[in-house]
């Protein structure tokens, strides 16, 4: 095993993130087990049936695109955008990062470059304020700097343009919360559990439509899988 | 390279090119039918992927293979446009429309009459280029009907014959005939907005769709999975052309539909007629068809430039331009938005027909005295989700979180957990004015995936007129919303000037070959065995969707090139 595993063991594990994994379970949902740290989310907890399930399929490798470094990154700001709580699953337990590695490998593949010269950027932004990269701040940091690029006060970007990046990595964090978990990301519905969408149910009743509770017949529906017993 | 013969060439069967080859077809005209995307089948559109065809926009042209660029200016760089209106397969736009069907008001038809009748000729704008339609309301009124009838809308009749029937749009043009089906169930978004407007002395109806509320011809009814707009319909409730008219065109046995062909040329010979035109097939071969009448009814993008590409020694401006209108005179509809989201109640929008769910027309067309408002025309507000579809991305990238919310943190993901499901979107459709200086021309620094330059937009709608116009509308829209007892009522900023939904002109039809491209028919001033047809036509653009009228106006076209056209060629209807 390469020396960097055990710590990048820790990482995947703690952030919930993997991109072999989690294309695995795009396939297979159930078969793969849930990640150690998921701010108590949803999700079952398994760490010793996680590492179990993670570790063949990474082979000691990364997701399809990112490097490591760009992927505590991703994790990291994905997570400060849409933040999980208890009960209220986030931007991690959603697998976030593991739907823009596998665009970036695949239809976004044009989108390679914003990315490293954005993500490159970014920690040149991070380094001149703090003296440290994004994925190294604390999070309140991390939030100021995610700020400044929404208002695009940031001197450490040109192309693309600091606006650009953070409304891309917005748009991209929000497929992976709430596209179908077929694209690697909203893991286990979690974006749909947080919003109570049903999912891509194939009809709605006259008494459905003329109720004004929330909705929660089961199952959510997607493309290749089914939740029952979600929680709420 | 591959030459076939035939009748009449349609480039682009969608919502007209549809009819016109089935109407022709049925008459013993041999037709073949260009299409430069793919004929789906219902068995496609399930199960439903919001990813895919949404925010992916899978029945739409891919912008990098087929970019349209736009600018707000002629001093301004174009840019490609993210996401265009138009369909891209067979069906066109009505596979994935939110299959809105309206009839255009009287009025609509006659905007320069009415203004200047009403307010005197200085309450038209400066640089405003609007004509009356060369046909009244009562010319298209059997062909509206036989839309209805044929494809399937589902609605309720507010003018029947002269007589105000309450509950349904009660400021429509008469019509002689109710719709052959009834409204679609209304939801939870319809009962919140119908008891607001009732509530403001308004008059809220359901907005008429063509979606089966029953089964009808062979198709089964809505099952109100919410997946209309920017969907397929997984059932075939949806009466798009792909299950309407298609069909029909294959059983008249004259119908040939050649798929991944891209048109790139209109053919033309010394004599000043058009003599077919020229393709590029999937494998890239170059193609051409021989045929004694063509029909441009592309999106209007492509039958505009496809008149410009078609310039030839006898047409140096392009085919069908001695007059210098083609390509001018665009239009978009501007979406001025406002959301309400209550406190104490669900009302789910993600189910039930998607777009446009239930109007009020009291503010649109000339229904409503403009005197000293500062603008003329009005808008049709309907109650919906932000997206036109209620999935939770279409919602999360449409719907901009109220002041005092951020886009992004715990607060944006509380307010977002919270409201998906108990929010109304409010939408103002403005029915925008032809200037000429707002026009499509050729990109001369953006091409195509095959080589050919791309269509280019100028326009901004941000003129006087219409940005009083928006204003207005979104003041009424928030009245509503506050209305509805929501416990937040907020707008959406106002966008660059980007032209927004449906866009229309570009090869407008008028009374004279001095101010327009084509006659009510379709048909070129310049050359009569060259049609054009769609929203291209429209000289001006309602309140209302388009697609209805492109459908009307095709079935009026078929029947004068059936009973006319065809016993004397070459001349004009």
């Amino acid at each position: 095993m390469a020396k960097h595993d055990e710590s990048r063991r820790k990482f995947l594990v703690g952030t919930a993130i993997g991109a072999g994994a989690a294309a695995g379970a795009a396939l297979a949902p159930q078969a793969l087990a849930k990640t150690a740290e998921n701010h108590g989310s949803h999700v079952a907890v398994n760490e010793a049936a996680s590492h179990d399930a993670m570790m063949p399929l990474m082979g000691g490798s990364h997701g399809a695109f990112f490097n490591d470094d760009n992927a505590r990154t991703i994790a990291a700001f994905a997570e400060r955008l849409m933040p999980g709580a208890p009960g209220k699953p986030g931007a991690t337990d959603a697998d976030v990062l593991n739907y823009i590695d596998l665009a970036l490998s695949g239809p976004y593949a044009d989108e390679q470059d914003f990315y490293r010269r954005g993500l490159t950027q970014l920690d040149a932004h991070c380094v001149a304020a703090y003296g440290k990269p994004f994925r190294s701040l604390d999070t309140t940091h991390q939030d100021e700097t995610i700020a400044a690029l929404e208002h695009g006060k940031s001197t450490a970007f040109s192309w693309p343009t600091a606006q650009a990046f953070f409304n891309t990595v917005r748009k991209h964090t929000l497929e992976g919360m709430f596209a179908d978990p077929i694209y690697g990301g909203n893991k286990d519905f979690a974006g749909w559990v947080l919003v109570g969408f049903p999912g891509a149910q194939m009809m709605f009743t006259a008494e459905d439509m003329a109720s004004r509770e929330a909705f929660t017949r089961e199952p959510i529906v997607g493309l290749q899988s089914r939740l029952k017993g979600k929680k709420t | 390279m591959a030459t076939q013969k035939t009748d009449v060439v349609i480039v682009g069967v969608g919502a007209a090119g549809g009819i016109m080859a089935a109407e022709l077809g049925k008459a013993g005209i041999k037709v073949i039918g260009l299409e430069r995307g793919p004929r789906l089948k219902t068995a496609d559109f399930e199960p439903h992927d919001e990813l895919r065809y949404f925010q992916r926009q899978d029945l739409r042209p891919d912008p990098k293979r087929m970019p349209v660029t736009w600018r707000p200016n002629a001093n301004a760089t174009a840019h490609p446009i993210p996401s265009q209106n138009n369909g891209n397969q067979a069906g066109g736009g009505t596979v994935h429309y939110g299959a809105v069907s309206w009839r255009f008001h009287e009025d609509d038809f006659r905007v320069r009459s009415q203004t200047v009748e009403r307010y005197g000729a200085s309450a038209i704008p400066e640089g405003c280029s609007v004509i009356d339609w060369p046909l009244a309301y009562k010319d298209l009124e059997p062909y509206y009907e036989r839309a209805e009838y044929e494809l399937g809308v589902s609605g309720k009749a507010g003018n029947l014959q002269g007589k105000t029937i309450e509950g349904g749009n009660v400021f429509e043009a008469p019509r002689q005939r109710d719709y052959p089906l009834p409204p679609l169930l209304i939801d939870q978004v319809g009962v919140n907005f119908n008891a607001a407007a009732q509530k403001l002395g308004l008059h809220p109806f359901a907005t008429p769709h063509a979606i089966l509320s029953q089964p009808y011809k062979g198709r089964p009814g809505c099952t109100y999975c919410g997946y209309c707009q920017a969907f397929g319909c997984h059932v075939g409730a949806k009466s798009s052309i792909l299950v309407t008219k298609l069909p029909e065109a294959d059983a008249t046995g004259n119908f040939t539909l050649i798929t991944g062909a891209l048109c790139y040329r209109v053919n033309s010979d010394n004599s000043g007629k058009v003599t077919g035109v020229s393709y590029y097939g999937p494998d890239h071969s170059d193609n051409t068809i021989e045929a004694d009448v063509v029909v441009l009814s592309a999106f209007i993008y492509d039958n505009v430039r496809l008149l410009l590409l078609s310039k030839t020694e006898k047409f140096p401006d392009g085919l069908a331009n001695s007059s210098g209108h083609v390509g001018k005179h665009i239009m978009a509809h501007i979406g001025a938005r406002a959301f309400a989201a209550f406190d104490d109640r669900h009302v789910n929008v993600y189910m039930g027909p998607s777009a446009q769910k239930n109007s009020l027309d009291d503010y649109n067309a000339d229904n409503f005295d403009h005197k000293d408002l500062g603008f003329i025309r009005g808008a049709q507000v309907s109650a919906g989700p932000a997206g036109l579809e209620g999935g939770p991305l279409g919602t999360a990238m449409s719907m901009p979180p109220p002041p005092g919310v951020p886009h992004w943190g715990a607060v944006y993901r509380d307010f977002f957990a919270k409201y998906y499901t108990r929010y109304t979107a409010l939408t103002g459709q403005t029915e925008n004015l032809p200037y000429a200086d707002q026009a499509i021309d050729l990109d001369p620094h953006v091409r195509d995936a095959w080589g050919l330059p791309a269509p280019r937009m100028t326009y901004d709608w941000r003129r006087p007129n219409e940005r009083a116009r928006v204003e207005f509308i979104q003041k009424k829209m928030v009245e509503i919303g506050q209305a509805m007892g929501a416990a937040h009522v907020w707008t959406a900023p106002f966008g660059p000037g980007a032209p927004g939904a449906h866009h229309q002109g570009g090869a407008r039809m008028g009374s004279s070959p001095k101010e327009s491209v084509v006659n009510k028919y379709g048909q070129t001033w310049d050359i009569p065995n060259l049609f054009v047809m769609g929203s291209a036509n429209h000289p001006t653009m309602s309140g209302f969707n388009p697609t209805l009228t492109i459908q009307a106006l095709a079935y009026m076209t078929a029947d004068a090139f059936v009973n006319r056209y065809k016993k004397n060629p070459g001349a004009l209807l």
